[in-house]
């Protein structure tokens, strides 16, 4: 056991939140939301690190890493308020290398790792909930392929996807993950959406014509799916701490300079306590992704268990982060012009996707309950 | 970063393991209830500490030069962990072990730590903690429990309180007003002191639940030579720090954390059985919500000890970091006895003795020991100011 990063891992962070310090500003991300800018110097900087290709292994040119390896640089594009669709596009690079056919290794991983192919990930549905159940989009097979039928909404960034990974049921009633280029055929709509900085959309599959090699892994799998899910709620958790991080070193930044009754308010317990209770929740929400990016990359019977805790956990948590640091800042914290509400609504929306903490709680509880009629210690 | 065991480390596991279960006291396959009898129970804990040594399992971090193993502190958590695990008895010398060995290895001279750490590995000498005082509990720099010096001794009067396992204590680490003239955190000593000098009044207090496990300790007129000062005259406070470090950080934890999982899965053996209206406790959505946040705080608090023992692993010193484990599991083992008390419903106030109670009163018992963890070793409002001050650099009031 050694839970202590390694000099490369930190180093990977750093690197990533150095090009984020100049790169992308909130002022970048302000304009990004109006649409008045785009993400692609982003895409290229973050491409020059090697970030896409971060779970590609060498042989298709990444750099092999691990989900531990990343987990610190992912904590950085939560601070950075960065887009989701560099993350997306590295999970789906990892599904790839996981489940992926030889064949789609080979067509797809290469160009991820180059930076040359973004993906989108089309998951929710809006009746289904977040039970992978719930999904009602098929995908039929026909003479030359399949048929996608069904409607997707909140895919974060699809419209500017060269690929969509679409959860779909098969003609059997098993879950399959489509790949699926973007074209125009495919009707996309921006939602109205709290975070205007993470653009979401909903994507249609009005009887969408697919090749026969589309389903990712080659046949339909519900293990794909569950991954999928797993690790985009592990993404969204380790990305909501790290907007969590921001928010309370923005509280903590204040409450040592304020003054009023003539004293710096970071003298008063009551915004001490605060700020104590704060951090120490921060601490352990850094407990829960590490252990979550642990188990996805060195012991899989875990994940659903380590991914269901942290999601849940970092959604509470940076929520009350978020909300707490609002308070700290008094007025300003309301304003328009400071960049908390960034974070706030970031993280918002990053406990909604992926399974909100409730969901995500009972996952646990069936979990545990079943590992105790398995006797499986596990605990 | 590994969560896993190494080789050596799974190796050590699996020795552990078996010893645990050829030793730990057992009938019928069960492990034995501790006597309900408080002087009965000390003894049994006693019993155990000294099958420990016998077995070479205790202090086993400590060097080797005083009678550990020189094992490191990843292998003392898997020690810990694994005695949880089976169940093994408390031991009753806590303080000795968690809190005055590591200070005396840390601060005391060759001479002290060759007399008093094989007294403590062998379970022959217990120890308590003579720190607060009734007027000094929080803001323990203002104790007044004096010692004079007089020829080659000193004089202590005074008095402490909340001194767990006094009665059963045969030494005390004393912290002393030894400099009225100085400011506070300068005046003071750490005295290593026999709980037999005359002089010495133990009263057991009785807590909320009923049980007396800590007492007041009067001084009257003790002598304690000045050899049985550990540090220099008045470096008392800096000592104390170290102690409290010990006493907050993460080993310390770890093994509560153990123990409370075994509470935990008590817990839901019990909402699997218990049920109302045809349906069990553990079937019902809202108890689920709140057995689940109680598994992942737990869960936390075990990765937060696991992550605190790698920094120190690595050469950190103890420091105020050890305040973010102790603040975060104070309030876990008080939310788990209080989400077992409300979703066992009307049957929560049943206690032990009653046939009909849901879990044979062990949250009930918890629930008030539990009360004390947010006050014992600084209270929850102290580790704020720490972490505040220490850590995250707000200034002081």
């Amino acid at each position: 056991m050694n839970l202590n990063f390694s000099e490369e891992q930190r180093q990977f962070r750093d690197s990533v939140a150095r090009f984020f310090a100049d790169g992308w500003t909130s002022g970048d991300v302000r304009a990004y939301g109006r649409g008045e800018g785009d993400d692609r110097a982003l895409w290229a900087g973050l491409a020059e690190l090697g970030f896409h290709g971060a779970l590609v292994g060498e042989d298709h040119g990444g750099l092999g890493l691990s989900f531990v390896d990343l987990v610190l640089a992912l904590e950085e594009f939560g601070r950075a308020l960065a887009t989701v669709s560099a993350v997306e596009t590295v999970v789906a690079a990892w599904l790839i290398g996981r489940h992926g056919t030889d064949e789609q290794k080979r067509r797809l991983l290469p160009a991820i790792a180059a930076g040359a192919l973004r993906i989108a990930i089309a998951h929710q549905e809006a009746e289904a909930g977040y039970d992978p159940d719930g999904i009602a989009t098929s995908g039929i097979r026909t003479a030359g392929g399949y048929v996608l039928d069904g409607a997707k909404i909140l895919a974060p960034h699809a419209q500017g996807a060269d690929c969509l990974l679409v959860s779909a049921r098969t003609d059997a009633g098993l879950p399959a993950i489509f790949l699926c280029e973007r074209t125009e055929a495919i009707p996309m709509a921006r939602h109205a959406t709290l975070d205007p900085s993470m653009p979401c959309f909903a994507v249609g599959f009005p009887g969408h014509q697919l090749p026969a090699d589309s389903i990712l892994g080659g046949g339909p799998d519900a293990a794909v799916l569950r991954d999928m899910a797993d690790a985009c709620a592990f993404a969204a958790a380790a990305m909501a701490t790290g907007s969590a991080a921001a928010a309370l070193d923005m509280a903590v930044a204040h409450a040592r300079t304020r003054v009023q009754f003539g004293k710096i308010i970071g003298s008063f317990q009551a915004i001490k306590h605060k700020c104590a209770d704060m951090a120490v929740a921060l601490d352990a929400a850094r407990s829960a992704i590490y252990y979550a990016a642990w188990a996805l990359s060195q012991s899989p019977a875990d994940a659903p268990l380590a991914i269901s805790m942290a999601k849940a956990f970092c959604g509470d948590t940076s929520r009350m982060i978020c909300n707490e640091s609002l308070q700290i800042h008094g007025g300003m914290g309301f304003t328009w012009e400071y960049d908390l509400h960034l974070h706030l609504k970031r993280a918002k929306a990053l406990e909604a996707a992926h399974g909100n903490a409730t969901w995500h709680r009972e996952r646990v509880a069936s979990l545990i309950l079943q590992a105790k009629h398995n006797g499986s210690a596990g605990l | 970063m590994d969560f896993s065991d190494t080789p050596a480390e799974a190796r050590f596991r699996a020795e552990i393991r078996q010893w645990l279960r050829m030793n730990v006291p057992q009938e019928n396959g069960r492990r034995i209830a501790e006597p309900r009898d408080e002087q009965a129970r000390a003894a049994f804990r006693l019993e155990w500490e000294r099958t420990l040594f016998r077995g070479g399992w205790s202090g086993i971090h400590w060097p080797k030069d005083y009678g550990g193993r020189g094992a490191g502190i990843a292998e003392y958590a898997i020690y810990l962990e694994e005695s949880a695990r089976a169940d093994a008895p408390e031991g009753i010398n806590i303080p000795g072990r968690n809190l005055v060995g590591p200070t005396i290895i840390a601060h005391g001279t060759e001479a002290q730590k060759r007399r008093y750490l094989p007294g403590i590995i062998e379970g022959r000498e217990i120890w308590c903690q003579g720190f607060s005082e009734p007027d000094a509990g929080s803001d323990l720099a203002s104790l007044r429990t004096r010692a004079v010096a007089d020829g080659s001794d000193y004089v202590v009067d005074g008095q402490k309180i909340w001194t767990s396992w006094a009665q059963y204590s045969d030494w005390c680490i004393l912290l002393a007003r030894t400099d009225p003239d100085a400011p506070r955190h300068k005046g003071l000593s750490f005295f290593l002191l026999d709980m037999k000098t005359p002089g010495i009044t133990v009263r057991p207090l009785r807590q909320i639940t009923g049980e007396s496990e800590f007492n007041e300790v009067f001084f009257d007129n003790v002598r304690v030579p000045a050899a049985n000062l550990l540090g220099g005259v008045n470096q008392g406070w800096q000592i104390a720090m170290t102690t409290l470090a010990f006493e907050r950080g993460p080993e310390e934890a770890l093994a509560r954390q153990v123990r409370f999982a075994r509470r935990f899965e008590g817990l839901l053996a019990a909402a699997e059985r218990t049920g109302f209206n045809g349906r069990t406790i553990a079937s019902d959505p809202v108890a689920r919500q709140k057995l689940a946040q109680t598994h992942i705080e737990l869960e936390m608090m075990r990765l937060n000890c696991l992550r605190g023992i790698s920094r120190l692993t690595s050469g950190q010193q103890p420091g105020p970091e050890a305040s973010f484990v102790k603040l975060y599991w104070s309030h876990v083992y008080q939310r788990m006895t209080e989400v077992a008390l409300e979703i066992l419903g009307p049957l929560a106030p049943l206690s032990e003795a009653d046939p009909l109670s849901a879990d044979g009163g062990v949250m009930q018992h918890e629930f008030l020991m539990s009360r004390a963890s947010t006050i014992y070793s600084g209270s929850s409002e102290i580790q704020r100011n720490i972490i505040a001050e220490r850590v995250l650099g707000l200034p002081k009031q």
